[in-house]
Parts: structure tokens; sequence; C-alpha cells
């Protein structure tokens, strides 16, 4: 990779979609490279959370990359979009071996097997979620934080600098919208 | 249900975010009200205030899409001896089982801990396993017992531990309303057991309530003993306690002592400081940090460095604070808050106070020491903890500040005259050197672990950044993410433009003092004790720049606020008018540095005492004025009782003794015995480069002196090797342009001068006059001094005309008073004799032989 996260995301910011692609790319395989990692060193009794996998993202770019780096709130608002893409692409691939139960992150590594719930309501909410995203930014990544990374509503609160009341407002909110958006994008 | 297209949604929403902060009762109203003037509106609204309620009761996305592992897959699994039953527990750390013994013994029930693989990894399998059988040996009834460590087959580290039922001692305690005096004896409990466990060299590291339960039978028991050691890198510090995650969230570290915080050595004193805060909360049913508990970063700024509200004034009204909480306090220890209060006042305000000093070496020497001063209180003996009376807080002020005084201190060689002259140091200046490093190196990381989200397990790359370019990244954050919070921006900005001043990297200090300044204006008002310190500091750094003119004023302002805010005795106060008599002093002010000097060991003389380390510096300083006066007696006889107090408090072989001697050879040397200036700077020199290096700057002043002793005995060759080892020490490390350059210059100058050899001395006289023109005001007679000498060098090389100019201006310079001025005052007549001998002027050439013999 030439172009560095942080030079991505000001690229991205100012609407290059080349680099929105790019860094959506570099991130995934950034998460899906530590995922993978994470398995091989702990093997499958043990379990790394979305929202560490994201810290330690946050802390190897950085350190790679070095104090240009931007803020930490706002590599997880575009981290938090990439691994809602990893699940969904992971739910989308084992579609076929549904089984009860939410997903592990590290079944992202294809030799562990995964469960996912229901891939087709992981995918529905997704594409709620984008549409949402051109209503109210803030809030789809909220969802993207608290639903798909597993942020609780504190972690959010510090990280944007709001209270904690707010944000489960704003949840509540966020919710109310994907569950409309899907039920009438669902058949009669 | 009808569906909302975007548009709609934009403008529904303001009115659902409306809505939604308010009450049930008063959302009805406003409801009604709203539809007499847009009934779709309400409707739509109404609509998704039910749904809302709806998805709330379902739990719709309640679940994250992410989620640990089912627990449910590793029941009946073995580990080790033990059959897992049930999940108990679940943390950063792992989950906790509940185990029996794989062979069906009942009694053998246990927990098993599951690790976190990536934890154990890093200390290495073979070194858990070896911790573990130690930890295994400890066997105490207040201790819950360590049965085994391993690692299972599939490479799972596991630990199994002595299971206990009960609850952390805070809220057992609470729930059974027990009073001051039963919680005092329930603690001795756990003070046998951590001095059980010290004597056997185990160190527990995360004493906290949720780690000392009561069972049913009102029995403590101590857990997790020695495991975050365990769990720790080799060599590692104390950061995993203080990092340990719980449950994905950084864990508060509600209960960690200074030193792991900031990283220090761990050792018994460690778990003095956690069982301190613990019976402070268990006695008050507040916590000693308990303002800077809703942030991390507040609360390990608190624990490092605010002193925590004594015990007895944590259970008063105050205010944010009422009155039925106190209450609350106060009925679960089966008291009134006065009672409380007044039980708490006095002995165990002291002995708490005493566990909880930040510096470990003032806490209790050991568990059984507190343990004794509860039960002497307990007996209604007196106490060994002594109060903090005004000398200690004062003593410890000036410890704290001891960085600022010494960075004044160090740049201060440049005294009026010809030679550079030592004021005193703290403290050995390579271990502050190193200490500083360590601080730096802390507060990066702190700023590191507290703005980019603390790294759960205290993993670093393999190419560690350096403290400087942590440093540029904290303090980059500092202007960007703690905008919102001008007092710890203020503070921040403070403490990181104070470790660059450290550092040596005065022009990254000043923008960000300068900065903190009008944040500090900002967040605490114009006037007002921080504010005061940051003035100091700046005052300081301009000083250490050179930068005179500066310097004063910010320090005058420092000083009247702080006379203003703290009241003339005031320990700052001190601190101040000895930063500001230098200043003066360096601008060759003695007059105004002088009364200065004196206020100052006034008050160290009255708080700290005639023999303090402290009142010694300022004498130090007033001697030097002495000296600067031309009173040599006085001078040598204040510079021989600081040397003493010198000697005696830091030993012989310490920079302040090498300084104390270089001193009074220069004192001697102003005797003219330049015999015995020798010996003493020899004998200086030989402790500066044991204790400073050989490459330290004040080396370089130290080899100056003696230069010019060696000079004026007439061992040239000597003088001018120990002249050019000067200017090559300092010219790296002050840079070209620094007033002292100009001193050894002229030094050097002066040993090519005494041995004819003028076309040596003038590229040096001339750069030193260069240097000092632009140091000091057109006038000052320390510019006189190279231009005399460039003058006599110039008549050497029969160049007369610019002699004569030059050496007019230096008579005009240099006044006739006593000390070095007066003479090279002196010394300027008998150059302008010579001169004018040299160009066949007899008539004024006798006009200053004449003036000169009737001096």
């Amino acid at each position: 990779m030439v172009a560095t996260i942080s030079s991505l995301i000001s690229s991205t910011e100012s609407g290059d979609r080349a680099a929105a692609d790019q860094l959506f790319a570099a991130l995934y395989s950034e998460l899906h490279g530590l995922a993978r990692r994470q398995v091989a060193r702990a093997g499958s009794e043990v379990t790394i959370g979305a929202t560490t996998l994201l810290h330690e993202a946050y802390l190897n770019m950085s350190r790679r990359e070095g104090p240009v780096f931007p803020d930490r709130a706002r590599f997880m608002s575009y981290a938090a979009k990439v691994m809602r893409g990893l699940i969904i692409d992971y739910a989308r691939h084992r579609r076929a071996q549904k089984r009860g139960g939410g997903l592990d992150i590290t079944t992202l590594n294809d030799q562990v097997a995964g469960e996912v719930a229901d891939a087709k309501e992981l995918i529905l909410i997704s594409s709620a979620l984008d549409e949402l995203a051109t209503v109210d930014p803030q809030l789809a990544e909220l969802v993207d934080l608290k639903f798909f990374c597993g942020f609780s509503f504190a972690e959010i609160s510090a990280m944007h600098g709001v209270s904690e009341r707010t944000v489960q407002r704003r949840w509540e909110k966020a919710r109310i919208y994907l569950h409309r958006t899907i039920r009438r994008g669902a058949p009669a | 249900m009808p569906s909302l297209n975007s548009d709609r949604w934009r403008i529904v929403g303001p009115y659902l975010d409306r809505a939604m902060e308010m009450a049930p009762g008063e959302r009805k109203a406003w409801l009604e009200s709203l539809r007499a003037e847009d009934a779709a509106l309400a409707a739509d609204l109404e609509s998704l205030l039910e749904e809302r309620s709806v998805l709330s009761r379902e739990g719709f996305l309640g679940d994250s899409a992410v989620r640990p592992p089912a627990p449910a897959s590793l029941v009946g699994q073995r580990i080790g001896a033990y059959t897992l039953i049930e999940q108990i527990g679940q943390g950063g750390m792992g989950s906790v089982w509940l185990a029996r013994r794989s062979d069906g013994r009942f009694e053998g029930k246990a927990a098993v801990k599951l690790l976190n693989a990536s934890l154990v990894g890093r200390a290495g399998e073979e070194r858990f396993r070896r911790e573990g059988t130690i930890l295994a040996r400890l066997t105490h009834p207040h201790i819950a017992r360590l049965i085994d460590a391993g690692v299972s087959p599939a490479g799972q580290p596991y630990l199994v531990l002595e299971h206990v039922q009960g609850e952390p001692i805070d809220r057992d305690c609470d729930g059974r309303g027990v009073g001051v005096e039963a919680r005092l004896r329930l603690f001795l409990d756990v003070l046998d057991a951590v001095a059980h466990a010290h004597a056997n060299l185990i160190v527990h590291r995360d004493i906290k309530p949720s780690n000392v339960l009561v069972d049913a039978d009102g029995q403590v028991k101590l857990l997790d003993f020695g495991i975050a050691k365990l769990l720790e890198g080799e060599g590692g510090g104390g950061e995993a306690t203080a990092l340990t995650r719980e449950g994905g969230r950084a864990l508060t570290p509600e209960y960690a002592a200074p030193e792991q915080i900031a990283g220090g050595t761990i050792t018994t004193a460690t778990d003095v400081y956690a069982l301190g805060t613990l019976l402070y909360v268990l006695l008050s049913g507040r916590h000693p940090a308990e303002r800077a508990l809703s942030s991390p970063a507040d609360l390990y700024k608190a624990i490092v460095e605010t002193e925590p509200q004594r015990l007895s004034d944590s259970v008063v009204e105050r205010k944010g604070q009422t009155a039925e909480r106190l209450a609350g306090h106060a009925a679960l220890r089966s008291t009134t808050p006065d009672a409380l209060r007044r039980e708490l006042k006095g002995d165990l305000d002291t002995i708490v106070a005493k566990a909880l000093k930040k510096n470990p070496a003032e806490r209790y020497p050991s568990v059984t020491a507190l343990a004794e001063d509860l039960q002497r209180y307990l007996d209604d003996e007196p106490i060994s903890a002594r109060p903090d009376t005004l000398a200690y807080r004062a003593g410890k002020f000036l410890r704290r500040n001891a960085r600022v005084v010494a960075a004044a201190t160090a740049v201060v060689l440049l005294l009026a005259g010809l030679v550079g002259f030592y004021t005193l140091r703290l403290a050995k200046e390579r271990d502050r050197a190193r200490l500083e490093a360590q601080k730096a190196t802390k507060v990066s990381e702190l700023l590191t672990d507290l703005l980019t989200g603390a790294d759960p397990y205290g993993t670093r790359g393999p190419k560690e950044p350096t403290v400087r370019e942590l440093l540029d990244v904290g303090a980059d954050r500092i202007h960007k993410e703690l905008a919102g919070q001008p007092e710890l921006q203020a503070e921040m900005l403070t403490v990181m433009g104070r470790v660059y001043q450290r550092l040596g990297l005065n022009d990254k200090a000043q923008p960000l003092l300068k900065e903190a300044l009008a944040a500090g204006r900002r967040a605490f008002g114009p006037e007002h004790e921080r504010v005061a310190q940051t003035l100091n500091d700046l005052g300081v750094l301009l000083d250490e720049k050179g930068d005179y003119t500066a310097a004063a004023p910010m320090l005058e302002e420092a000083l009247a606020m702080r006379r203003k805010v703290l009241g003339r005795w005031h320990q700052d106060v001190a601190v101040t008018l000895v930063e500001l008599g230098r200043v003066y002093s360096d601008q060759g002010n003695e007059a105004r540095a002088e009364p200065l000097f004196r206020e100052s060991l006034a008050i160290r003389r009255k708080v700290l005492g005639d023999y303090d380390h402290e009142t010694a510096v300022s004498q130090n300083a007033l001697a030097t004025v002495a000296w600067h006066k031309g009173d040599l007696a006085g001078a040598e006889s204040l510079f021989r009782q600081s040397l003493a107090i010198f000697r005696k408090s830091r030993g012989s072989g310490d920079p302040d003794v090498s300084t104390g001697l270089n001193n009074l050879a220069l004192v001697v040397a102003d005797r003219r015995d330049f015999a015995t200036a020798e010996s003493l700077l020899r004998e200086s020199l030989a402790i500066g480069r044991r204790s400073l290096g050989d490459k330290h700057p004040r080396i370089a002043g130290k080899l100056n002196n003696l230069s010019n002793a060696l000079r004026e005995q007439g061992k040239y060759d000597e003088a001018a090797s120990a002249a050019r080892e000067a200017l090559e020490i300092a010219t790296p490390d002050l840079g070209e342009d620094h007033p002292q350059i100009a001193t050894y210059k002229i030094t050097l100058a002066r040993v090519h001068l005494a041995g004819r050899d003028p076309n040596g001395a003038e590229p040096l006289l001339r750069g030193a006059l260069r240097i000092r023109e632009r140091a000091f005001p057109p006038g000052d007679w320390r510019i006189g001094v190279p231009r005399s000498l460039l003058g006599e060098t110039l008549t050497a090389l029969g160049r007369y005309d610019e002699a004569e100019r030059l050496l007019i201006d230096a008579r005009a310079a240099l006044k006739d008073i006593p000390g070095q001025q007066g003479r090279e005052a002196e010394a300027t007549r008998t150059r302008l004799a010579t001169l004018y001998e040299a160009w066949g002027r007899p008539d004024k050439a006798a006009a200053y032989r004449v003036a000169h013999a009737a001096q």
C-alpha cells in the first residue's frame, strides 16, 4: 500500500471515491489479518472481541504510521464501517451453514467453524443502515459501533464527547429508523 | 405501520429528539398542543414513540452482531484435575468457572480461571508454571489458595483457585451495618493475610474490594494474590494492573498506587497504598479521589498528583453533596454523620494519610507497621504516624518543584564576570536526567494511553518510538483533543512544556508554556496559583535562554500573584524570589537581587530551618551577591557554611559539593591565593567529572575557572588546554552565541595575551564582544571587558586608533566599584597608559598613571 491511512482518510473526506475504496480495503486487510493472527495465536478456545480488535488495529496502525495519524474517534468511525463489511461478507460467505447464535469474530478465519444467526437479517440491517447513512450519517455510525462492533454506550459517549444519555437516545432513534426501513422492504 | 421517507424523517427527527428528552407526563401535554397545530406530525410522533417502546421491549438489535463465543461449549471440559461445571464470571483476563475434581470428590470444588492466551503468551508458559508453583505454596486462613496453574494441552492457560463464596468487603460491611471499630478489626485480618504474603516475598498488586471477600461466616478471604504479576511480561513494570481490562473496557484503576500509574517499581509499599485506599473506602464510604472518578484521565492525574481529601473531611457536608448521602454513609456504619466525623478525625486521618503517601518511602514501611498503628488506635495508645506538619508540606512542595528550581540554576552560570560561577543544584545531575527521562516517558505513555485508548495487553511494537516522538504526538493531541477541557489542557501543556524544557528543547517548551499560560488564565481566572506557576516556569525558561529582559517581568508578575494568593511566607514565594533574584543578578543588578535572596532565605529559614538544603541554596545565592559586591570575607563565610551543609546532606561526592568548592575557590582566587584556588578547583572538577560525566556543561565552567587560576600562576600551557576543553564541551551544548561561550573565549584570550600572542587573542575577543553586545544592554560593564582586552590586544599589534576607541568605551562602562568590575576598570586605565606610551603620547599616558597611583 502506497498511500498512508491518514492521507486516505483526508482524501476520502474531501470526496475522493477511489480513496474511500482504498481506505476500506486497507482497513479490511488490517482487521482481517489481525483476527487471523489472533486465532492462530490463541486457538479456538479463546476469542477476541470486535472492540479489542479495533483497538489493536488502531494501535498497530498508529505505531506504523506515526504522529500524523488522525484521532481515534475518526479512525473508529471508518473502521466500524469496515467491520460491518467484514461481518456481512462473512455472513454471505457462510450463509449456507447457518445455525443459532451470533457471529464470533474469530470465525472470520475460515478454518474455524463459524455460526451466523440470520445472515439474511444482517444483510437487511446493513442495507437499511446504508440508507440511514444518507439521511443521518451520525446515527448510522453509531449503529456500526454499537451493533456491529460491540462498543458500549459509555465507550461511544467517550469517543464522541457527548453524554451517555444522548448516545442512548440516538441509538433508539436509529433503531426506529432501521426497523421501519426493514419492515418497509420486507415482503408483505 | 406507515413508512417514512427520508424527507419526512428529516422533518420529524428533531421533534422526535425533543419528545424523547421529555418526561412522559410532559410529553403527553406537549403532543396535545402540537396536535392542534399539525395533526399529521403529532400522529407520526405518537407512532414512532410507540414503536420505540415496542423495540425496547423486544430488544431489537439488542445483541451485538459480534459476541464472545458461547460459554456453554466448555461445560464438562476437563482442565487439569478439574471438570468445569458452570461459568461464574467473565472478565478481560478470561472467564471464571466453578469446577469439581474430576475424581468426583465433592470437597474438591474449586474456581478455575481460563485466561486469555494472549496474556500468558507474552509471559511465557514456563514462567507461568514456575510462578504458579510459588504462589501455590502460599497458605493462610485469609488467603484463597492457588491450587494449580498450568497450560492445557490445547494451549489454554488456567489457574485453579480455592472457591470462595462471599461478598466484597465494602458491600458486606455496608450490608450488615458494621460500625467503624468492627470494620477496623476485620481490616486487621486483611492486613494479617497481606503481611503473611509479603513475608513470602509475594506482593498482591491488585488489592480492591472485589478481591477481598467476606464469606457467610464473616471471615475475610483475599483472592488473586500475585496473579497480576503472573500475567505480566518478564521484567515488566506495574502496567498490567492499571491497564487490566475487564469486560472489554478499561478498568478504572481506582486502587492503583502512583507508582503503578507511573510505571515505577512495584514493592510491598504498593500494597500498603491499595490497603490505604481500601481502608479509606471502608471507613468513610467515599473514595480518596472521588471527584476524579468520572474519567480515567482525571483519576490517573489525581492518583499521581493530588493529595487526597482528609478522611474525616470526606464525610462532612460539602458543595455538591447532599445531607441525605452523608446520612446514608453514616447509617451504613450504624452512626450519624457528626459522630462518624469525630470518630475518624485525628489518628485515623493520620493513619490513612500515611498509607496513602504518593512517595512509597513515606508510607508505612510495612503492612505490619500499619496494622500495629491500627491496633494502637483500637487500644487507645498513641500511634506512630505523625500528622503532616507545615514544614513537612513545605518540604514536599520544594521537592515537587525541585525541577523548576534546578532548571533555573542550570543556566545561571552567566554571572557578572569573567568566570563562570555556579549556583547550586538540588540533586545529582545524572540521576535527575534519568528521572526526567523516565517522567517524560511516563507522561508520553500516559498521553498515548489516555488518548489512543489503553493498549489492553501492554504490547509495544518492535520499533519503540522515541520519547520525543511520543511527546510530539502528545502535544499535538493536547491541542486537538483537550480543547474542551481548558483546565486539563492548561495543566498538560505545562507538564509537556516542562518535560521539553528538561530535555533541553527550549524552543518547543516556550510556545507550549505560553499557551499553557493563556489556557490557564481562561480556565482558572487571571490570578491563580496555577497561573503563577506557569508564569514562573516561563520566566525560568526565558532566563535559561538568556532573555533576561523578558524573564524579569514574567517572574515579577508570578511573584506578585503568589504573594497575593498564597501569602508572603509561602514556599512558592521563596522559589520565585530566588528565580527573580537570579535574573537580576544575571543582568548585573545585584542591588535588586540582594533583597530578593534575603527574603527567600528568611522564608526558608522559618519554614525549613537553618540547616536545610534549600536554605543553603538561598544562602549560596546571597553569598554570590556578597562576592559581586566585593565583600570577600562575607562571601567566603557564607560559602563555607553552605558547603558544610551540602557535604552533610549530600555526601562528599555530590555535584552540589563540587559546586560549593568551585564557588569557594573563586572567592579565594579573589584574595589572589591562586594556589589554594587551584587545589579547590581540582577537587571540584574531580567530583564533577565523577558525578556529572566529562562532557557536562558544568564541567566547562569549572575548567574555565581552573584556567584562570593556572594563568595567574604562569602555567600557560595547562591554562590554555583547560580553556580549550571548556569551549569544546560547551559549544555543542549551548550554541555559538551563548553568553557563556563569550566568557570561555575571553578566558582563552587572556591566556594568549599573557603568553604574548595577541594574534591568537584577537579573533576570540571579537567573537566574545559580538556575543556580549547582543546579550547585554549598551553600556553594560560586561561589554566593557572584552572591549578593554581587545584594546590591549590591538595595542600590542600596533593598531592604536581602534585600540583607543575601544579602551575609552570600556573605561566609560567600567565603574570603580569593589570586585571584578573595579579590577577591570583599573586594568583598563593601565591599558590606556600603555597604549599612549606605545603611541608616543607620554602626557596622556601620565594622566592615567597618575589616576592609577591616586586610587
